[in-house]
């Protein structure tokens, strides 16, 4: 298999079904190779969705949808114990959780307790139930997507939780030519059921192995340290960007890397990652006015905290 | 220590050192001079981080104005200086030097100030190596050398360091770390004074390879002549004690044929004088002989009325480095025979005395070979000798009134029945009799012999050698005074008698008419080496560095390098063989090359050789400019990937730099890719090389493999290429 010749097929393949967006869909293959959870946070109807199935149709492996309402209940996810008659005991019955690759749709509009029991499964690929563990599929991957404008009936996503991400993105709407390319299809079909998958789970596991290897030079690991610390000095933050975030930088860019086709990070990589990958995990300091933050505010506060710090030469 | 604290230190070391160099050549006056050191002994203490000088000098902080108002007044003084005071264009210059030295001082702040520190520094060196020929010069030129090596180095780190972006926050100094150092190492210690040593040798390797066209280049500018005395036509009784105080250096004399401690006090004759009247010695004769030149220039000073015998023991030769004096003298053991030295015509008056046409402006280095004379057997015991008329009509004169003397005389030698035994009674009489004594000037007195010989009984070489010809005439024996130099300092470290002032001698010369003039002294001999302590052998030491100083730099000519690389290529001694072999393998291509030169130059015209001289230094400093980068490259590609690393980030910061003179500057945030972005808006002809060069820059500083020696040598093309782009552009401006 060859790495860049894999990827360029992946992202080939989300791009015939999403429009444009090429760098939405290359950040979205960096998230699956830094074995990352992706957040998609945009308005309704551009595509969040779309992505996150084209990207999972596109692997060959698992792929469960969970609906997040408020109803919504843990067992709903990770799976329950059902008294089995024959065998004269409770029986594990797996939920959705257990696949490669879940989409947890509108994740905000479920209750906490439901939404706490994505984090052991994201942050340890493994799941307790009953004082029982089971370990999820390998690869995991878990691609949530939340709305920014209703509030009502929303649960925002807790700080802890949103450490999980890797990374939070946004699509965007398309530009004009996108847009009418995306009306000239023949809508008969879902598009991304179309799909065919062009990876298989071995390649993908290979393709994370990829990322284990590549090189961060001794300096960029300082200015990556130096961002962070930057984060956790400003004003303009109240809280600044824990050490998993200095860690999934760090995963983030050696996978951009290999994306990019190089075998070492540049100060770029960091650069670039820093605000999608960032920009979730920090929080605006209120005296600043702001009572709820958005999207955009964090990640031009970020930016602008990059924008402080001298790249190494 | 910090580069930036090293950086100052080193600067104002560089400052003290040009200053040190302008006051040791004695060019500044103490009103100048106190104030600057106080100057530098601030700025040294600023520099070091003094915390409570740092606090005093910024509540004294002047605004610039005030300090350009100032340096205007300091041109005027100049000005006036030059006009009215000093009215010497070096004195007034130097004075200026001084107080711009003074004000950069006190006003270093940016960069700029400290690359006008340095061209005043190096101004003042100049200015003082001009001014001296001294071997002081030597310890502060290598001092300035090492300070320059120094300081122009962490100038040029820091400078990077401030213009690299990652120097420039504080807050993230760290990040720039791990690839320029900011503090002085060990290794970045040893690497300096390396390269300063490793200078100083190649500027000594040039000193003594170039060729040299003429004479010494430095010997045109000698200090001031020494005064000296008693070597003018007349010699006032007394004249001599003042000056047995100096121990100013008049020469240095080398006894190539003799054993170190063979001779012990050595007789540097200058001038006879035959006629005394009572209070001062005259010549008669003052009619001078030119010398003959034989071929390979040497004179041929053979005194009149002298018999040579073949004695082998009693020549001598001597190696004679005489000061600047303010005589025409030439000083040498009696009685010289051949004369060899850098001038152009000799004169020998009738006592035998050398002459040169004019007072030396520089010093004198010559050799001569002399016969001393011996007193014949048979002439030290006969009872009389038949002295010739000349003799007795110049040599027996008294000055009237000194019938005291006469019966002194005859007292005290009648015991003797023979010319001999009469000289040595007397000399003897005035050897036990009387006292040694620096305090009896009777330069004043009328009968200055009587008062020596009869009340004060105390005196210096000139009453008792005046005694002693003044007795030795009343009792029939021709004789004549003497002045010179009594030679008894022996350096042990060069290998040669250091003669100073203080060894001012006079003394008395006796006439046998078979034998000739014999050196006979009254004088006791006075321990006047004061202390023989420790010090006396570091001074020794130093005395002798003084003559190689102007051995071997001073003096250094064309003559001087060809005997010293035939010296080389024969080899002197075996120890000097074996120590100089692998020289002499360097330098005998250079020194066949040199003289297949020479030969071609001679063959043209004499004007031939001093262009062709300089057509080879300027070809060789272009070879090396031409092949700098080719050099460097070399040099690079064998060292360690780690330094390969360094090379290329130092090959990007150039390209940087010079992107950012043409107006597209980096903003320390940006990437290296957001910079070819940049270029890309700001200046569309250098983008391919730009682009070319941050991938390299890349490859060569991120990844895990360095780059190859000819991926250097590609990136520092496109550099190259940059550069010619901006030349170009350059000229479309100028245009």
């Amino acid at each position: 298999m060859n790495p860049s010749h894999a990827i360029r097929s992946i992202q080939d393949n989300i791009a015939l079904v999403i429009k444009g967006k090429a760098h939405v869909i290359e950040m979205s293959v960096v998230c699956l190779l830094a074995r990352g959870h992706l957040l998609l946070e945009d308005v309704p109807g551009v595509g969040k969705t779309t992505l996150a199935h084209s990207l999972a149709r596109s692997l060959d492996c698992s792929f469960k949808r969970i609906q997040f309402t408020s109803d919504l209940l843990p067992s709903d996810i990770v799976g329950v114990s059902m008294f089995n008659r024959q065998k004269q005991g409770f029986e594990f019955m797996p939920g959705p959780i257990f696949a490669n690759v879940v989409l947890a749709d509108e994740i905000n509009r479920t209750t906490p307790k439901t939404q706490s029991s994505l984090l052991e499964a994201m942050s340890e690929a493994q799941i307790s139930v009953d004082n029982q563990t089971h370990p999820l599929a390998h690869p995991f991957m878990v691609i949530a997507t939340q709305n920014p404008v209703e509030y009502h009936g929303t649960f925002p996503l807790p700080e802890s939780q949103l450490d999980r991400f890797l990374m939070r993105l946004r699509i965007g709407y398309p530009t004009l030519e996108e847009e009418r390319k995306v009306l000239d299809r023949p809508y008969s079909l879902h598009p991304a059921e179309a799909l065919e998958a062009v990876l298989s789970v071995q390649e993908v596991l290979a393709l994370q192995a990829c990322v284990d290897q590549v090189h961060i030079e001794e300096s960029l690991l300082e200015y990556l340290l130096a961002i962070v610390q930057a984060t956790r000095q400003s004003e303009l933050l109240s809280l600044g960007v824990s050490t998993r975030g200095a860690l999934a930088l760090s995963k983030a860019a050696k996978a951009l890397a290999v994306v990019r086709g190089r075998d070492y990070c540049l100060p770029d990589d960091i650069k670039e990652l820093a605000p999608i990958v960032l920009s979730h995990r920090v929080m605006l300091n209120r005296t600043h006015g702001m009572r709820t933050q958005s999207f955009e505010q964090a990640e031009r506060m970020v930016l602008d905290i990059i924008e402080t710090v001298p790249v190494p030469v | 220590m910090p580069f930036e604290q090293a950086f100052a230190l080193g600067s104002v070391l560089l400052a003290t050192t040009a200053f040190s160099g302008l006051v040791l050549a004695q060019s500044v006056p103490l009103w100048l001079a106190l104030p600057t050191a106080i100057i530098l002994v601030i700025s040294s203490l600023l520099a070091g981080g003094v915390r409570f000088v740092r606090r005093a000098m910024a509540q004294v902080t002047l605004s610039p104005t005030l300090w350009n108002v100032l340096l205007i007044g300091a041109f005027v003084i100049l000005l006036i200086d030059l006009v009215v005071i000093s009215r010497d264009l070096l004195q007034a210059g130097i004075h200026f030097l001084i107080v711009l030295l003074g004000i950069k001082l006190l006003t270093l702040q940016q960069r700029r100030d400290y690359r006008h520190l340095y061209a005043i520094s190096l101004m003042a060196i100049l200015a003082s190596a001009a001014l001296t020929t001294d071997a002081w010069f030597v310890p502060i030129f290598l001092l300035y050398l090492l300070a320059a090596v120094w300081t122009l180095l962490l100038y040029h780190l820091t400078q990077e360091g401030s213009e690299s972006p990652s120097f420039d926050s504080s807050a993230s100094a760290a990040v720039g770390h791990a690839i320029f150092p900011s503090h002085i190492t060990h290794r970045f210690f040893w690497l300096t004074n390396g390269t300063a040593a490793l200078t100083i040798v190649l500027t000594l390797t040039i000193f003594f390879l170039i060729p040299r066209i003429g004479a010494g280049m430095l010997q045109k500018t000698s200090g001031e002549a020494l005064r000296t005395t008693g070597f003018s036509d007349r010699v006032d009784l007394g004249t001599i004690g003042s000056v047995k105080q100096d121990p100013q250096v008049v020469m240095r004399v080398e006894l190539p044929d003799r054993l170190p401690g063979e001779v012990d006090r050595l007789y540097l004759r200058g001038l006879a004088y035959d006629q005394y009247n009572g209070q001062s010695w005259s010549h008669s004769g003052t009619r001078r002989r030119s010398l003959q030149i034989d071929a390979d220039g040497t004179f041929l000073a053979r005194p009149t009325g002298n018999r040579r015998s073949d004695d082998p023991a009693g020549t001598i030769h001597q190696d004679i480095l005489l000061e600047t004096l303010d005589t025409t003298v030439l000083f040498a053991t009696p009685f010289a025979e051949l004369v060899a030295g850098e001038f152009l015509s000799l004169q020998a008056d009738a006592m035998s005395g050398l002459h040169l046409s004019s007072p030396p402006s520089s010093r004198v280095r010559y050799s001569v070979t002399s016969h001393v004379p011996r007193l014949v057997a048979d002439e030290r015991t006969a009872s009389a000798l038949a002295y010739p008329d000349s003799i007795r009509s110049q040599y027996l004169h008294v000055p009237a009134g000194s019938e005291h003397v006469a019966d002194l005389a005859h007292r005290v030698s009648e015991q003797a029945f023979t010319p001999f035994g009469k000289t040595a009674a007397i000399q003897q009489h005035l050897l036990e009799n009387y006292q040694y004594s620096l305090e009896a000037s009777t330069a004043t007195l009328r009968h200055p012999l009587d008062e020596f010989l009869f009340s004060r009984k105390t005196g210096y070489c000139e009453h008792y050698a005046t005694a002693m010809v003044v007795m030795l005439r009343t009792v029939g024996i021709p004789a004549r005074l003497v002045t010179g130099f009594l030679a008894t300092e022996w350096n042990e470290y060069g290998g040669y008698f250091t003669v100073r002032q203080r060894d001012a001698h006079a003394w008395v010369e006796v006439y046998f008419p078979r034998s000739g003039w014999i050196t006979m002294d009254p004088t006791p001999t006075v321990d006047t080496a004061a202390a023989t302590n420790r010090w006396e052998s570091i001074h020794q030491f130093g005395e002798s560095l003084r003559l190689q100083w102007d051995r071997l730099f001073i003096r250094y000519s064309a003559k001087e390098q060809l005997a010293a690389i035939h010296e080389v290529q024969e080899g002197g001694d075996a120890l000097w063989k074996r120590a100089i072999h692998w020289v002499s393998l360097l330098i005998a291509p250079v020194s066949q090359a040199f003289g297949r030169l020479m030969h071609v130059a001679r063959t043209f015209q004499p004007d031939m050789l001093g262009f062709a001289t300089g057509a080879i230094v300027v070809c060789f400093a272009l070879l090396l400019l031409t092949l700098r980068d080719r050099i460097s490259l070399w040099v690079t590609a064998h060292l360690p990937s780690t330094s390969r690393q360094l090379v290329i980030a130092q090959l990007y910061t150039r390209m940087v730099r010079m992107v950012e003179r043409r107006g597209v500057s980096k903003p320390p945030s940006s990437t290296a890719n957001e910079f070819v972005k940049l270029v890309e808006e700001g200046w569309k002809e250098a983008v391919p090389m730009v682009a070319k060069i941050t991938a390299y820059y890349h490859q060569g500083r991120f990844s895990r493999t360095p780059l190859t020696p000819d991926e250097l040598a590609h990136a520092a093309e496109q550099v190259g290429r940059l550069q010619s782009l901006m030349k170009k552009h350059f000229v479309r401006i100028t245009a």
